[in-house]
Parts: structure tokens; C-alpha cells; sequence
């Protein structure tokens, strides 16, 4: 119990992607220009990585090891399209906004990397709580740096204006570099607050 | 030997699981999709052409085959039905025509007494703040409530002369189409 404890959490701040591991970094900088699209993409993501964690769990031991990394790739691919099909069918236009980026999660490190590094060496039960554990952390990743280039970049929060009236958005957030210069002030923060409770323990 | 054909075999189940799970989802979606890319493309010049009615013109739509094309392949023509009580008073209906840079999709509503209720631009590629006037109301307003008949014309906007005769192009293809399948469409 303590163990899926663990595995479950360690997605929200020990390994939380895309600060900890450092992988998935296309989608986090390409959608991320609002709260809606990044909590959208992480949704996505997640749904695909705790389909994909179980299923190369439960095939672990059929699939030999010199075919694994394609059978992995089917099966991702698999849970990507359904993922596509469904959103198109019933969120249309985060759909559109969201456009290329989702059949590009197949191509996800993150998820190809629960897969390798965790699942296939994993019971199902623990591949679960990894995957879901992983995908809300990439989710709530992705909807604080949405969030918080939305309210720099667009001056709304949730597409409800919140700053006062005559606000200049920068909107030079919304672009490309502003992505990375927001990731990078996020790390900063988050290795800020490591060494402070480093310094406190220790 | 064993380990190849173990390989082989892993490998086809696992496609051949994963195909057909895909198929079945595909075919479960279509419809959705089919209707979510008609709503958000046409639903905005469907509504700015037909008013008063109390069904949901998007999912009342009809498809009328309209013939066949160059290769002889069927064509449909979607109508989109404005419905009052049980009685279809007009409906909207797409045409496209050449404009300046490609082709130019109008949404025309025409009513059941054979009169252009308004026309809505649904898809254009006009050069913008010259070709691309013939969105704004200012010229679309001058189709209201001319007859629907082949031949509809219009003073065109100066300076955008291919864009305006693109429009009257695509509007004469969807009166001339609301005409030709009357008796299907009312």
C-alpha cells in the first residue's frame, strides 16, 4: 500500500514531468498559451499513458524483448488515435486548437518512458497508479504554465479578463519564447524551493 | 527459430487487436464527427441566414443527390431546413464561385416564396481589406429580398470586382440548385 502510495505521488513532484524528467517539452512550450489547452493536451496525455502503462503491464511477458519497443509503439499509437477520433467527436473546437499536437503524442518521451522504464518491469496494479500519477502531474504542469501565459501574455485567467482595463498584454508570452522563458522561471522556482527544504533537513 | 516465430506472432496479434479496436471506434465516431465539423464550419452562416425557426437546422440537414461529377462520381447537396411547427419555410444552401484567389463558399437562405432571405460567407482566400469587403454586411445585405432565381445580380464593390463576381457566381449556383430540387427540398 505504501508502495502505490508512492508511485502514485511521485508524479507530483519528485519526477513531475516536464520539470523533473525533462521529456515531452514539444507539446509543454506548443499548446501551453492558455490554462483550457494545456489542462486539454495533459487530459489527453494522460488518458493515453495510463492506457498505454496497463496494457504493456498486463503483455509484459508475451512481448520479447527485441520486438518490445514496436509493440509498445502499436499499442500507444492505438490509445492516440482513440484519443483523436473521440475528441473530434465530442470537444471540436479544443480539437482544432490542439490540431497536430495530439497524434504527435504518440512520439511523447514521457510516455514511451513509463512504458520502458517502469511497466514492462511492473504488475498492472503499479503501472496504473505510475501512469496516472505521471499524467495528472504532466497535466498540472501544463495548466499552471498555460495559466500563467494566459494571464501575462492575454490578461485573462479561464478566458475571464481579470486584469484592469487599459492592461497591455505582453504578447510576446503567447509566442514561442515565452514559453521557454516561463518554463525556465517555473524550474527556477521549483529548484528554489529543493534547496531551501534540502537546507532545512539537512 | 522459436524466437522469430514467437516474434512474428506477438507482433500480428497485437496489429491485428489494435486495428480492429480502431475500426469499431471509427465507426462509432463518424457520426459525431460528421456533425461537430458541419456545426462549426456551416452553423455560423447558417444562423446568420435563416431565422425564426425552432428546429436545429445542423442535425435536420438533408443530403439530395445532385448528379454526378467530372469522374462520375455522385454528388451530394446538403441542405440545412429552417422549420416552423411542421412546415420548412426556407432553407440554407451552399455555392461556391471563383473569387480573386480560389474559390468563395456562400451560404444562401432562400425562403419558400422563391426570395433571398440573406447570404453568409462560409470559406474564402480574397486578399484581405480589399476582396475580403464582400464578408461584410454592407454588401451582403444587398441580396436581401431579391428574387431567387437564376440570374441574380448585383452591383459589385470598386476594386474588388473578381471577389464580387465570385460571390454573384456562388449565389446563382445555389438558387439555381434550391430551384432544381424544389419539389425534394419543400
Amino acid at each position: 500500500m505504501a508502495r502505490l502510495q508512492k508511485e502514485f505521488t511521485k508524479g507530483f513532484w519528485e519526477m513531475i514531468p516536464p520539470f523533473r524528467l525533462v521529456l515531452g517539452l514539444c507539446p509543454t512550450l506548443a499548446v501551453t498559451t492558455s490554462g483550457i489547452n494545456g489542462l486539454g493536451m495533459g487530459l489527453a496525455t494522460t488518458f493515453v499513458l495510463v492506457f498505454s502503462n496497463l496494457f504493456v503491464s498486463l503483455l509484459r511477458r508475451f512481448i520479447p524483448s527485441q520486438v518490445r519497443i514496436a509493440s509498445f509503439i502499436v499499442i500507444i499509437a492505438s490509445f492516440v488515435v482513440i484519443v483523436e477520433l473521440v475528441m473530434q467527436a465530442y470537444f471540436y473546437p479544443l480539437f482544432k486548437i490542439l490540431g497536430i499536437f495530439i497524434p504527435l503524442i504518440v512520439v511523447n518521451c514521457i510516455i514511451l518512458g513509463r512504458a520502458e522504464a517502469f511497466a514492462s518491469k511492473n504488475g498492472p496494479v503499479m503501472s496504473l497508479a505510475d501512469g496516472l500519477g505521471i499524467g495528472l502531474g504532466f497535466t498540472i504542469s501544463l495548466t499552471v504554465l498555460g495559466l500563467i501565459r494566459e494571464f501575462l501574455g492575454a490578461g485573462t485567467l479561464l478566458e475571464i479578463p481579470v486584469m484592469w482595463e487599459g492592461y497591455e498584454p505582453f504578447a510576446f508570452m503567447l509566442k514561442p519564447p515565452g514559453a521557454f522563458v516561463a518554463l525556465g522561471i517555473l524550474l527556477a522556482f521549483m529548484n528554489l524551493i529543493t534547496q531551501i527544504q534540502a537546507r532545512k533537513g539537512g | 527459430m522459436r524466437d522469430i516465430l514467437r516474434m512474428i506472432v506477438v507482433l500480428t496479434v497485437i496489429g491485428a487487436v489494435s486495428g480492429l479496436t480502431l475500426a469499431a471506434v471509427k465507426q462509432l465516431t463518424a457520426g459525431p464527427i460528421e456533425y461537430q465539423t458541419v456545426k462549426f464550419v456551416k452553423e455560423p452562416a447558417v444562423k446568420k441566414v435563416l431565422t425564426g425557426y425552432d428546429n436545429d437546422p445542423i442535425l435536420d440537414r438533408k443530403k439530395i443527390q445532385a448528379g454526378t461529377d467530372a469522374q462520375g462520381r455522385p454528388v451530394e447537396l446538403t441542405v440545412f431546413p429552417a422549420i416552423k411547427g411542421d412546415e420548412t419555410f426556407a432553407v440554407a444552401v451552399e455555392g461556391s464561385g471563383k473569387g480573386f484567389h480560389g474559390q468563395i463558399g456562400v451560404m444562401v437562405g432562400v425562403s419558400k416564396e422563391g426570395k433571398i432571405l440573406d447570404i453568409g460567407i462560409t470559406s474564402h482566400s480574397e486578399t484581405p481589406g480589399i476582396g475580403s469587403r464582400v464578408t461584410e454586411p454592407s454588401y451582403t445585405d444587398r441580396y436581401k429580398s431579391l428574387p431567387a432565381k437564376k440570374g441574380v445580380a448585383v452591383d459589385g464593390i470598386s476594386g474588388a470586382t473578381y471577389s464580387s463576381k465570385g460571390v454573384v457566381a456562388a449565389v446563382n449556383e445555389a438558387v439555381g440548385l434550391v430551384e432544381k430540387f424544389r419539389e425534394e427540398i419543400f
